[in-house]
């Protein structure tokens, strides 16, 4: 299971697994508002962003297969609508890279650049949640001011996501064991109209079970972390380089 | 129906974050008011309860060869009420954002509006006003598919709105508009008879289920209206600002120059050199003259080589560095488990 995954990676330890979650967020966000504010034509800018989230991914010993493994996976909606660009500009612009001169259609160029754009900021994202335990991104996004309910929420979500996606595993391979031939759509609608029924009712049942053995515990409905968020110096130090990188990239834009 | 960060301006999206962040919030704090800690694990249980509902996949008709699943916020909507609902589907949408990449970060915003907010309020106000105050068996599949359908369709037509807003696909409005609608009617209808199914299902097995809906009916205090309004007439107008054209407006279009029409003579013309002395300065100095960027091709495309073969020897470099930190210890091959 991709969350599975996604845990284990965020479990190592690392330079970057060490900084604080609120630092990472903050960060991504902002990376990912200097990137797709790059202009809309523009290929060289968007790959000089790369640098950063390569180097977040490398120091934060993420694997790169299975970064594109989910950028491909993630990746058919932007494709499409990236490619849908060819068909409403066919105008030749003229493009120099350095020595090289040469022309491609402008609806080329804009795909091209929503692609190389979103496989940045994809990447980036990717190496915020590869690197940050899920708790972690809780904890800074309660201290960010994020609605404690809401909060809440996301880790209650996180926490039976396994659970049920089991329990629907299950039910899926009972389908599959039973079911030799295609049963017209009304009967499937039909029949996975009543698995989700089943779902739905169990999960019902598994709900109540939860709230009363949390509340045997003593739950009052806050939760509480045993470790302090701390903005610290690799912080200042992760922050600064950060500003700096935008910064030079922000001069680089304008000379281009 | 998850937009990506590249297909959308930075106004467009940091508006559309604040905007839904706001009303978030405002939810949250309005459920705070009727929330039970008892109704909290079920809301967390019902978040999960989406992702594993939109494993069980069917065959659509009319498209041989595709599958769909359910997407669950009018259903959530029907069994938590529109307030809760909206809560645990914006938790699913967030969820999905962060841990499967599905929607960009800057993005959530979007996402958040046309697929967790906006669906679970109008599907929810539709269902209860077809269901009406004599719910029958007719009324609440009619009800049910009517919710679904309308619900996606709104959220559709945010898509290419929101995209049409921020400028950066050439794709003209009217045909995304007409793609979006066509799909999602087929997805809507086929999410509302699947909703249904469920509905019937639950209605034999669990009727206490649908039954027992906590509305939870907050009201809004005129204070709240008026900044709502502000807020979203902000947003628009940002929106709308930067859908205008770059052909001179009406005054500009008066005195601008006219290449097609030699004969023209500009109706004002100032020729006062301070006037003319301060147009060049401005011209030198502003960043973004009329709106582009300035640009110099055969030195920007050096510049551009310079950036990129900059940027591959800085990636070289730093897998280096991480080689050599991490060399004693194997890296966690996450592809290979599961």
């Amino acid at each position: 299971m991709h969350h599975a995954q996604v845990d284990q990676l965020a479990g190592q330890r690392s330079p970057i697994h060490s900084l604080d979650a609120r630092t990472k967020l903050i960060g991504t966000l902002l990376f990912t508002g200097f990137v797709i504010s790059a202009a809309p034509n523009h290929i060289a800018v968007p790959i000089c962003y790369a640098v950063w989230p390569f180097a977040i991914l490398v120091l934060g010993r993420v694997s790169f297969r299975f970064v594109f493994r989910q950028l491909l996976l993630v990746s058919p909606f932007v494709l499409v609508l990236a490619a849908s660009n060819l068909f409403y500009d066919r105008q030749a612009v003229p493009v120099v890279f350095g020595p090289i001169r040469f022309e491609v259609w402008g609806g080329l160029l804009r795909g091209l650049s929503i692609v190389i754009k979103f496989m940045v900021t994809m990447s980036m994202l990717i190496g915020l949640t590869a690197t940050t335990r899920f708790n972690d991104l809780l904890a800074g996004l309660g201290a960010l001011r994020v609605p404690r309910l809401f909060v809440m929420q996301l880790g209650f979500l996180y926490r039976y996501l396994f659970l049920l996606v089991n329990r629907a595993d299950h039910i899926l391979q009972a389908r599959k064991a039973r079911k030799l031939r295609h049963l017209g759509v009304k009967k499937e609608i039909q029949v996975a109209g009543n698995m989700i029924g089943a779902l739905l009712g169990s999960s019902i049942d598994t709900a109540h079970q939860v709230t009363l053995s949390m509340q045997a515990r003593g739950f009052d409905g806050r939760l509480h972390r045993m470790h302090r968020m701390q903005f610290g110096w690799a912080d200042a130090v992760y922050s600064g380089c950060l500003v700096v990188f935008l910064a030079v990239l922000m001069g680089l834009q304008r000379a281009i | 129906m998850h937009m990506a960060n590249e297909l959308l301006s930075v106004p467009i999206a940091t508006g559309t974050l604040a905007l839904a962040g706001g009303g978030l919030v405002f939810i949250c704090r309005q459920a705070q008011r009727f929330i039970t800690p008892s109704r909290l694990a079920m809301m967390g249980v019902m978040g999960a309860f989406v992702f594993a509902a939109q494993m069980v996949n069917f065959p659509l008709p009319l498209l041989p060869g595709t599958s769909g699943h359910l997407v669950g916020a009018v259903l959530l909507s029907i069994i938590l009420g529109p307030w809760l609902g909206s809560i645990v589907m914006a938790s699913v949408v967030v969820l999905q954002c962060l841990i499967f990449q599905d929607g960009g970060l800057l993005a959530l915003g979007c996402n958040l509006i046309n697929m967790a907010l906006v669906p679970c309020f109008a599907g929810y106000g539709i269902y209860r006003w077809i269901l009406g105050d004599h719910p029958t068996r007719v009324r609440m599949y009619v009800a049910g598919v009517t919710a679904c359908v309308v619900a996606l369709e709104i959220g559709a037509i945010l898509v290419p709105i929101q995209a049409a807003m921020s400028g950066v696909l050439l794709v003209p409005f009217h045909t995304f508009l007409g793609t979006m609608v066509g799909v999602h009617l087929i997805i809507g209808f086929i999410e509302g008879l699947v909703t249904t199914a469920v509905l019937a299902y639950l209605r034999q097995v669990r009727p206490d289920v649908i039954a027992d809906c906590p509305t939870g009916q907050p009201r809004w205090s005129m204070a709240m209206v008026y900044v709502s309004l502000l807020v979203l007439t902000l947003a628009i107008g940002t929106g709308l600002a930067l859908l205008a054209s770059e052909k001179p407006d009406g005054l500009e279009w008066s005195y601008a120059d006219r290449p097609d029409q030699p004969e023209f003579e500009p109706i004002i013309v100032n020729e006062n050199p301070t006037i003319a002395s301060v147009d060049a300065l401005h011209a030198r100095m502003a960043p973004l003259p009329d709106y582009t960027i300035r640009s110099d091709s055969a030195a920007a495309g050096w510049t551009s080589f310079a950036a990129v073969i900059g940027s591959g020897l800085t990636m070289a470099l730093i897998w280096l560095v991480g080689w050599a930190i991490r060399r004693k210890e194997p890296v966690i091959d996450a592809s290979c488990t599961g």
